[in-house]
């Protein structure tokens, strides 16, 4: 423009789809991150408050947990994070034919955990309404199921979008945003499952 | 070379006049009522945020006046004890969750993007979402009440009372999902004013150069992130003691009373600073802009700012100082709770310095920040007097908590109107009347002392606080009643306000673009301020954004005007990083909030609201996330660069 001046700072030429730190969907994630973070803190914190009050752990006449169920499930939730790096690196590429594979991928685990859970549930022994320790076992792996839940829920809609209508850059930001989500579920997942499976054979 | 236009009251150029035009087309919203749902301004949304609030403020009044009513006279018969419990209740969840945080939050939400120099919030759609679930949190518990369903176990609605045992019905299930509502929307609003500060600056704007007020809400919002959580998960394990049987507060099964206690004061206390620190960042603004000085001490009030927000988290236990919580515990609560009268004692001296070294002008947005060092002194003072614990031990649960919590959270009401005073130009184009707000200040300031003063001594004379009545023979009959005409006083207060708002809206003198002179960039742009809030963003040279600025002073080129995009700056430094697709506006968010509503209503009655729930919800927030067929091709164009 003839009256641009120099002091003015143009930005038309800077990009408009970038990744990680730098876009605003990662601080969305991650702020949620931090938030869904500490309602586990809060439930975790609340288990060995109670656990701190009672004479044994779990209770007379309780069952301790089951750890097949449970450990083939943290292990498989470590282990998807493998395709979360196929996810990750066809974003980074914009290559949408690999997205889309491994999208697919992703659902097929993402739904997977959700039947995986359900038998973690089971795996706890005792109902909610049993007492204290059930209870607090109980609403601390279904919290994180609520995570997994959603995780499931976005996974897969996502995953018939990019199949279904024309992508623009974003989504790719998007695609690799849902890897630190991932990866997310699973680091505060394992100190969960050592507290609420491992714990009681323990103390 | 003529300047670029910031402000579309001041275009200039050709150019400036096109811009403005189809800057106003690309982020206005379309007319009419639908435009009034899908609205996704923050200015919009903000202003929302704050009358809804304000409408609590006088529905939480309008409890504390019949409670007042009722203790103005011994062994008065006008409420009975349930009903004065429904009232103390209401007052206390309405006061804490419906208007002091919405209240701050809706002023970050307005101006923070102003302040920093954006377009608009960083997740537009979240915030507009964000008011509708803490609207349906507010109806729902005024509809408990009208229907005698209103909570009844306090604001803080300890167990085991609030348990299924002693409280059967639904009054506390009420209670705790108006409490979860309330906590989803300040943890969206969390969010987004932090990504806002962190990604939408203007370009020069590092942090170091940021506004206090700005500063001041980053510490509130990462104080929301870490605290809320904990009410709302502490709420969630109430609603299912209650709903589904678990056992989390019952003892008989190996659960505590004590735990809801330590969750609750979690948050509870940081809650406090959360209503309380962004009031110290408009004090700072108010300051500044009426001793025609920057602030004193920038740097020390920033870093007392984040020491409250730290410090803050490690006071939670002087609430329970009367329980069994271990004495070595309780010495170390008391020295956090003396240290952190330091932090506050910091940015008083500031003040009063600047105050010194500058040319104050008298008016009413800087009375109230007088009459508010005043107040907070006396609230700080016997906040000091009750972190001791045999002190507390003492009054614990009397009149006198009642005056020292009132004499803190009134404090910070004070700074909350001057700031009204100071903005209601930005928000409306008008001033308010100045010699109306010299009697609210002077109304107010009265009200206070008369309504809450005596209660430290009624406090100290042993009358507990929750009681409905009191027998003639205590002697409180007096006091009650001096404490009763100072709520009239109180009350006579906001009623000038409200009539000297509602008589300026309409014929307040015009204030332009910067009424008071004032330093930080919400005064950069006209008033009230566009949709897309400045024409072209202006670039900071200084800490002081527009008394270091010169009329032709630098501003952001080359952001397309025809689709809505808006920069994104680098976190440290605000150096300009990328351009980024703003979303549209969308009635998407207020049906996911409605399906929120479902959700949570739904499960004071039935677990199966969950699952139903979720279902509705994700069917809102597809609509949400997927993009219409014109917004894709907004997109398209904002990535090549095509024309829309």
């Amino acid at each position: 423009m003839s009256d641009s001046r120099a002091s003015d700072v143009d930005v038309a030429a800077l990009p408009t789809t970038v990744f990680g730190p730098r876009d605003l969907g990662w601080w969305g994630t991650v702020g949620f991150m931090a938030i869904e973070g500490t309602t586990l803190l809060v439930a975790a914190s609340a288990y060995l408050y109670l656990w701190r009050n009672a004479p044994t752990w779990p209770p007379e006449h309780t069952l301790r947990p089951s750890l097949f169920w449970p450990t083939l499930s943290t292990a498989v939730l470590v282990l998807s994070n493998l395709p979360m790096i196929g996810v990750s690196r066809a974003a980074h590429r914009f290559d949408l034919a690999e997205l889309r594979r491994w999208m697919i991928v992703a659902s097929v685990l993402s739904v997977a955990f959700l039947f995986l859970r359900w038998q973690e549930l089971l795996a706890l022994n005792s109902r909610w309404d049993t007492n204290a320790y059930a209870s607090v076992a109980w609403l601390t792996v279904g919290m994180h199921a609520s995570l997994l839940v959603m995780n499931a829920c976005e996974t897969v809609v996502f995953t018939v979008f990019l199949h279904t209508s024309r992508v623009t850059e974003r989504y790719f930001s998007d695609a690799s945003d849902a890897g630190v989500y991932w990866v997310f579920i699973t680091l505060v997942w394992v100190p969960l499952y050592a507290l609420v499976y491992l714990g009681p054979y323990f103390i | 070379m003529t300047a670029r236009a910031v402000s579309p009251s001041r275009l200039a150029t050709a150019d400036d006049h096109a811009a403005a035009a189809e800057l106003e087309r690309t982020w206005g919203d379309r007319p009419g009522l639908i435009g009034w749902l899908s609205t996704v301004d923050h200015k919009r949304i903000g202003i929302r945020y704050m009358v809804t609030a304000f409408v609590f403020f006088l529905l939480g009044g309008l409890n504390a006046g019949l409670m007042r009513l009722q203790l103005s006279q011994p062994e008065n018969g006008l409420l009975g004890p349930d009903r004065y419990s429904q009232l103390f209740t209401m007052h206390g969840t309405t006061m804490m969750f419906l208007f002091a945080v919405p209240m701050m939050t809706a002023l970050g939400i307005y101006f923070v993007p102003l302040m920093v120099g954006a377009r608009d919030v960083a997740f537009p759609r979240l915030n507009a979402f964000g008011y509708w679930v803490y609207l349906i949190g507010g109806l729902l518990l005024y509809a408990g009440l009208f229907t005698n369903t209103g909570p009844d176990t306090g604001w803080f609605s300890y167990v085991p009372l609030a348990g299924p045992e002693y409280t059967p019905g639904k009054r506390a299930d009420v209670w705790a999902q108006t409490v979860t509502f309330t906590e989803i929307a300040a943890l969206i609003a969390s969010v987004e004013i932090i990504a806002t500060i962190f990604k939408h600056r203007a370009p020069g704007m590092s942090l170091n150069r940021m506004p206090i007020f700005v500063w001041a809400m980053l510490v509130t919002s990462f104080m929301i992130m870490f605290s809320m959580p904990w009410v709302a998960t502490a709420s969630l394990f109430l609603a299912a003691d209650r709903l589904i049987g678990t056992h989390f507060f019952n003892p008989a099964e190996g659960g505590d009373a004590l735990l809801w206690q330590h969750l609750f004061w979690f948050f509870g206390h940081p809650e406090v600073y959360i209503i309380f620190i962004p009031s110290l960042g408009m004090v700072s603004h108010i300051v500044a802009t009426f001793t025609r000085r920057p602030v004193f001490g920038y740097t020390a009030i920033v870093l007392a700012n984040v020491a409250q927000g730290f410090l803050s988290f490690g006071l939670w236990v002087h609430h329970m100082f009367a329980t069994t919580v271990p004495q070595i515990g309780s010495s170390f609560f008391s020295a956090t709770s003396a240290m952190i009268a330091i932090t506050t004692g910091i940015q008083i001296f500031c003040w009063i310095v600047t105050i010194w070294q500058g040319r104050p002008r008298f008016r009413v947005p800087f009375l109230f920040v007088i009459a508010f060092v005043v107040v907070f002194m006396i609230g700080g003072l016997s906040g000091v007097m009750v972190a001791s614990v045999p002190f507390d031990t003492q009054v614990h649960d009397t009149y006198f908590v009642v005056a020292h919590l009132h004499y803190v959270l009134l404090g910070a009401l004070f700074p909350l109107f001057g700031a009204f005073y100071y903005w209601f130009p930005k928000f409306t184009g008008r001033r308010l009347g100045e010699r109306a707000g010299r009697w609210h200040v002077g109304l107010f300031f009265v009200g206070v002392h008369l309504t809450f003063f005596p209660m430290h001594y009624l406090g100290l004379a042993g009358m507990p606080r929750r009681v409905y009545t009191y027998l003639a023979d205590t002697g409180w009959g007096p006091l009650n009643l001096l404490a009763s005409i100072g709520a009239v006083v109180l009350v006579s207060s906001v009623v000038v306000f409200l009539a000297n708002a509602l008589v300026s809206l309409r014929r307040g003198t015009a204030a332009g673009d910067d009424p008071w002179e004032a330093d930080s960039l919400e005064w950069a742009t006209a008033s009230p301020s566009p949709p897309y809030n400045f024409v072209h963003q202006p670039v900071v040279e200084g800490r002081s954004a527009l008394w270091d600025r010169s009329e032709a002073g630098p501003v952001v080129t080359g952001l397309r005007t025809d689709v809505r995009e808006a920069l994104v700056t680098t976190v440290m430094d605000a150096r300009p990083d990328h351009r980024h697709f703003a979303p549209s506006p969308t009635v998407a968010p207020l049906l996911a909030a409605l399906a929120t509503g479902v959700t949570f209503i739904a499960l004071i009655f039935t677990p199966w609201g969950l699952p139903v729930g979720s279902v509705l919800l994700l069917v809102t927030i597809t609509m949400w996330a997927w993009p219409s067929r014109e917004e894709h091709a907004d997109q398209r164009s904002q990535e090549t660069g095509a024309p829309a």
